[in-house]
């Protein structure tokens, strides 16, 4: 990946939140509407997190009837950012989970 | 460029039930995968089912919490886990009281076997316990 592009990628994936489009994104192309339906925050919240990863470069847009859906962009993501998005998105799910359990 | 990733969460319950969450097979089915058996010692196999997908690896280090809880030490868990031909990684889970009923999971999970493979060793397939702590160790 060239470096000038690092940065802004990084800082796309420095939160939780955005790990988590990003992985649900990749598992399958989706609308703010129906990634807001699976997330404890609203459409506008998530439009705002869209609006992050898009502009590191890793989102494309594509229009979709009203909506707009969202796909992942391969080109920016070498291995390493898109192994640390995908496995960090999981360990953020699995503690979120294990602080569940824990406290029932 | 090693592949990690690192968090830290600060957990309710003290050392021994966080460490029972870590270790136990009912437990950890709540939150690390479906299905989950694990050989609690250097070199123990283990095997994660994540819905369809099934992991298999090796464990590296159990390193229990004393049961006296001394002052200020924790509890350490580190397993490798691959799927099918993917690289192995490793991950380490480390437990530190916090305070009593409270206590601090730091979980990091990395690739550092790929600089084998930079420089052209093969990388080990999973479920491989003969080339498990072997390779643990060189790492």
């Amino acid at each position: 990946m060239p470096g000038d592009q690092a940065g802004p990628v990084f800082s796309a994936l420095a939160d939780p939140t955005r790990r988590q489009l990003l992985t649900a994104i990749a598992a399958q192309p989706a609308t703010a509407t129906e990634l807001a339906t699976g997330l404890p925050i609203s459409r506008q919240a998530v439009v705002k997190h869209l609006g992050a990863l898009f502009d590191a470069g890793l989102l494309e847009r594509e229009r979709s009837g009203r909506d707009v859906r969202y796909r992942v962009t391969p080109a920016p993501l070498s291995d390493a950012v898109s192994w640390m998005a995908q496995v960090g998105g999981q360990w953020d799910a699995r503690l979120a989970a294990l602080a569940r359990t824990l406290n029932r | 460029m090693t592949n990690r990733i690192e968090r830290e969460l600060p957990l309710p319950g003290s050392l021994a039930e966080v460490w029972q969450a870590l270790t136990d097979p009912d437990w950890l089915a709540q939150w690390l995968a479906d299905e989950v058996a694990m050989e609690l010692r250097p070199g123990g196999e283990a095997r994660f089912r994540i819905g369809a997908e099934v992991r298999t690896g090796w464990v590296e280090e159990v390193s229990p919490p004393p049961r006296d809880g001394r002052e200020g030490r924790g509890g350490r868990l580190a397993f490798w886990w691959a799927l099918d031909d993917e690289p192995a990684s490793r991950v380490e889970l480390a437990l530190t009281p916090i305070e009593p009923g409270s206590t601090l999971l730091r979980v990091v999970e990395s690739r550092p076997l790929e600089v084998l493979d930079l420089v052209g060793i093969p990388l080990p397939g999973p479920g491989g316990s003969t080339h498990g702590p072997a390779l643990a160790a060189v790492a």
